[in-house]
């Protein structure tokens, strides 16, 4: 703030991310109308987001479609699609997160009127950071960790573990191998965001992901 | 984070608040400490970006608010600069966040010199 004030100056007082929330608000609304659950999905790469989706494709069959985020190429889509549901992938070209100006446009290309249609899960691309900024119009946050990424990282990204709903640790069958300390991931997980709800799971296996489906599945109410 | 596509955001932000493009002197925003925007970056970026579309070479000048935040452990209500911070009489940093991520463009300042479009 100047003390003199400026002939020229004009007061614009605008949030920055106004067009990214409205656009997801709009899209929340759509989805409220479709009677879909939205899921965001966000993790660093490799931490097995594709993976956890394959294997709620076989719990949700046909209920649930995907978004699927990239930078660059369709082969998560192709995976989501051989595993039996419908899949949109967006590639971003080079863009670190998805908006909910991509995610709109998605929905307009997909099928939304199948009445099986309940569940709609978004593949944000693979970042800890710059995803954490955008609402896209979901339901769920979902926050995964994989432990060879390491038990440190929940404080290492704040923006995004203390934003989601859901933190869910992957990759467990590689536990005892490692040094991942999966009490203190959770505890530093809820000292920044209290009513995080947990899993531990391995998406590879199946270890964990019934009663993560079931977890999300009374969500949907 | 992404500071470059929040620099073109602001940017659309001024040109419609403003209804054409002109030489800005400076740009006045507000940054939490929770909005996980990187300063520093940003100022390069959005230099970069206002000259691209004929705003000049505007100053961004930011003003960094503090969060405001409370501690679950003791219920007392603090001011933290950074995600790390905990409550000053426990130590504890299980709180929850009443403020810290807003980042708002606030008010732009014309060039003297300049009077008409670009």
């Amino acid at each position: 703030m100047c003390d003199e004030a400026p002939e020229k100056k004009v007061e614009i007082s605008r949030p920055v991310m106004s067009k990214n929330d409205r656009i997801a608000s709009d899209n929340r609304r759509l989805l409220e109308e479709k009677r879909i659950y939205a899921l965001n999905l966000i993790s660093s790469p490799g931490a097995g987001k594709t993976t956890v989706l394959e294997s709620m494709a076989r719990y949700f069959g046909r209920r649930m479609a995907v978004i699927e985020g990239d930078v660059q190429t369709r082969r998560d889509a192709e995976r989501i699609e051989r595993a039996g549901c419908q899949a949109w992938q967006i590639e971003t070209g080079g863009a670190c997160h998805l908006d909910a100006q991509a995610v709109s446009h998605a929905l307009g290309h997909m099928d939304l009127e199948s009445s099986e249609l309940d569940l709609l899960a978004i593949e944000n691309v693979g970042n800890l950071i710059c995803p954490s900024g955008y609402d896209l119009g979901e339901d769920m946050r979902i926050g995964l960790l994989s432990v060879p990424e390491g038990d440190d990282k929940v404080l290492k990204y704040p923006s995004l573990f203390s934003s989601v709903h859901v933190l869910l640790i992957n990759k467990m069958d590689l536990v005892e191998h490692l040094d991942f300390d999966v009490d203190r991931a959770i505890e530093e997980c809820r000292s920044l965001n209290p009513e995080v709800e947990v899993f531990t799971v391995s998406a590879r296996t199946g270890e964990g992901m019934e009663e993560f489906c079931g977890f999300v599945e009374t969500s949907m109410g | 984070m992404h500071e470059m596509s929040l620099a073109q955001d602001m940017t659309r932000i001024i040109g419609d608040a403003l209804g054409r493009k002109v030489r800005l002197e400076r740009v006045n925003i507000t940054v939490g400490p929770l909005s996980g925007i990187c300063g520093e970056s940003l100022s390069f970026c959005f230099t970069e970006i206002a000259k691209m579309e004929g705003f000049g070479e505007p100053e961004l000048v930011i003003r960094k608010t503090e969060a405001r935040l409370v501690c679950l452990e003791c219920g007392g209500e603090y001011t933290a600069a950074d995600f790390y911070q905990g409550c000053p009489d426990c130590g504890s940093i299980a709180r929850r966040i009443l403020s810290g991520r807003e980042f708002t463009v606030d008010s732009v300042e014309i060039d003297e010199g300049e009077d008409r479009d670009v």
